[in-house]
């Protein structure tokens, strides 16, 4: 009888720690949208993150298009239900921000991740142009050397990301690879055909091009396809960033050795570690976000703190298939 | 006080009756599903959430009771919020502009009506192609950038509190009676349900059809104008993209309402209740951490049921 009764006893304080050490916590956790593979990608981290930790109580939701009124209506909701994190990828920095402000009053912690907005405590960051333009530099030069006649397939010329993509990888070849040599930067204008035929102006205009760096999702196939028309695969490299999933036909052609980009998944899950510890013991510049995937700095920045998810990730023929989005 | 109650008496149809006993048991529902859904700052939340769709389906249940559509109004919307950012970006007092934009609101309803009228081409027809025209306006002024920065006073119209009543809410009360009053208790009124049920015969009662007609559209302008202002005021933000869709939202609360689909009956009172059904399911459902997807199946089994049970109670009525 008294064993039984010690028994429950012990149990009964087990069971009692085991609550206060793992108090549950509920994220809400908003997409720019949902229904789209590279968001789908984003959850599938963010619930292998809840899985590990045990103690995350994830919701994910988000509006079925990318507007930000609706995703206001999801904050708001969010606010009402007294949910304690809300992660958000927002449509629309100043336009969300009022009602992340007033979540915050009303005790919530924000979590922003992908797409920042005005007020937030921490925004999980996928990748800083530095670093992006570092990984293209870089990846041209592992492809194609040290030296040689390059050119740029960029957005539009007024592109803000893809310009500061571009000084950056100006920087890095001044510095690292001065032999690689511009002969041109070309406008694409967001449209897959231009794309193609610039490229195609760029490949006769010089018969020694070596690679060709694609700025954006609609280029990068379009040049592809063009040095693949011109038969140039494997003579001219394309560098670029996209999704995997759209450049797969490519690299299967063998037209293409990379896609530059961050994971996703990766993405995720770090926001739901950083979540975590946002509410058990506050984060401040220079802690450190503790993951089974590795160990992230926070950093402090103009609107408040920010942790990077680390340099680009590059698919490659090797790893490629394991992605879906 | 006696006359007040008389002028706003609400006279409940079987269909009204119905739709009250589902907004009871949706209440009832949702409080089950979530301890934060029956709070009076839920409540309010929810006033916030339908007041801009609200506001359009005002003047749509007014389009549809002559028989008509407007599916232009999302479009007017942006078209409104554009006008009221690049005027305010090119100096224009924040209020002047706010009335600027309700103002070419009306003017695009008042062009819905004019093409209506003097092409007589049905408004299903025109309202599409300025659904198309209009936003495609907003997004050309506007070179489809937004509109930021306002004084903050102009923020209170769609993030402010009287009490703890949101202030559009108020707008939209006020909106809302006006119309009941115009529907219920006025000649224009009565001209809307005649035109619904037979428009060859209102017209030979003498009743200018056309011009009622071009009032009826102008009026759907001006409430899409309205509520493209709150909006504004609301995300703090004009973008050409604003009310993309609102269209639909606005003809389900309508729909929903008992409003036959032909004209001829319905009214405010209906449009309410289904305003507010669909924006307590969607709230309850979300406070629940039910998706969106399902959320949008369930709305539309809601209105399909309703419709259904619509017919089902007036084809007695008939015989």
């Amino acid at each position: 009888m008294k064993v039984v009764r010690s028994a429950v006893a012990v149990l009964a304080m087990l069971l009692l720690s085991a609550a206060f050490a793992q108090k549950q916590i509920t994220i809400y956790m908003i997409p720019k949208l949902v229904g789209i593979d590279y968001f789908n990608a984003t959850k599938q981290g963010a619930e292998e993150a809840a899985k590990e930790l045990g103690n995350v109580k994830l919701i994910y939701d988000g509006p079925t298009e990318g507007r930000v009124d609706k995703q206001i209506e999801f904050v708001e909701n969010a606010i009402t239900a007294k949910v304690d994190v809300i992660s958000i990828a927002s449509n629309d920095p100043v336009a969300i921000a009022p009602v992340l402000e007033k979540a915050r009053k009303a005790g919530i912690k924000v979590v922003t991740w992908d797409a920042d907005a005005n007020s937030r405590d921490v925004f999980v960051n996928q990748a800083t142009f530095e670093g992006i333009g570092k990984a293209l530099a870089d990846q041209m030069a592992k492809e194609v050397g040290k030296t040689g006649e390059v050119a740029i397939v960029t957005s539009s010329l007024t592109a803000p990301n893809q310009n500061a993509w571009i000084k950056a990888m100006k920087d890095v070849l001044a510095k690292s690879y001065p032999g690689l040599k511009i002969v041109g930067t070309k406008p694409s204008e967001e449209d897959q055909q231009l794309a193609f035929k610039v490229t195609q102006d760029l490949i006769k205009a010089y018969p020694n091009l070596k690679g060709v760096w694609a700025l954006s999702s609609v280029a990068f196939p379009g040049a592809a396809e063009a040095v693949k028309q011109a038969g140039k695969a494997g003579k001219i490299a394309v560098v670029g960033l996209s999704t995997p999933n759209q450049m797969k036909p490519f690299m299967k052609d063998g037209v293409i050795k990379s896609v530059v980009l961050w994971n996703p998944v990766d993405l995720g899950y770090l926001s739901v570690y950083a979540a975590r510890q946002l509410v058990d013991k506050g984060l401040k510049p220079g802690d450190k976000v503790v993951t089974k995937r590795g160990t992230f700095t926070v950093q402090k920045d103009k609107i408040s703190l920010q942790i990077l998810l680390g340099p680009p990730f590059i698919f490659t023929p090797q790893n490629i298939d394991k992605f879906n989005f | 006080m006696n006359a007040t109650r008389r002028y706003f008496r609400i006279r409940l149809s079987a269909a009204e009756i119905v739709l009250v006993a589902a907004l009871a048991l949706a209440i009832i529902v949702m409080s089950r599903l979530s301890p934060q859904f029956l709070t009076v700052n839920n409540f309010f939340e929810v006033t916030r959430f339908v007041t801009e769709i609200g506001l359009i389906s005002l003047g749509m249940s007014v389009v549809i009771l002559t028989g008509g559509i407007d599916l232009s109004v999302g479009s007017i919307v942006g078209l409104s919020a554009i006008v009221l950012g690049a005027s305010f970006h090119a100096g224009v007092n924040v209020w002047l502009a706010a009335l600027l934009g309700v103002l070419a609101g009306a003017l695009c309803g008042f062009v819905n009506g004019l093409i209506i009228t003097r092409a007589n081409i049905p408004p299903l027809i025109v309202t599409l192609a300025t659904l198309a025209i209009y936003r495609g306006l907003a997004l050309g002024i506007s070179q489809a950038r937004n509109y930021r920065d306002y004084p903050d006073v102009f923020y209170k119209l769609g993030q402010g509190y009287v009490g703890p009543v949101p202030v559009q809410f108020i707008v939209f009360v006020v909106f809302m009676l006006v119309f009941v009053l115009l529907l219920g208790r006025t000649v224009f009124g009565r001209a809307v349900y005649a035109l619904g049920n037979n428009e060859t015969a209102t017209r030979f009662s003498g009743i200018h059809v056309d011009r009622l007609k071009l009032i009826i559209y102008t009026l759907s302008g001006f409430l899409s104008g309205v509520a493209g202002i709150v909006l504004v005021s609301r995300l703090s933000t004009a973008k050409p993209d604003l009310g993309l869709g609102y269209e639909l939202d606005a003809i389900t609360a309508v729909v929903l309402g008992g409003t036959a689909i032909a004209g001829g009956s319905g009214g405010i009172w209906g449009t309410l209740l289904g305003l507010f059904i669909v924006g307590i399911v969607r709230n309850g459902l979300s406070l629940a951490f039910i998706k969106a997807d399902v959320q949008l199946v369930f709305i539309g089994l809601v209105l399909i049921a309703a419709v259904v049970f619509n017919q089902v109670t007036r084809r007695p009525a008939r015989r």
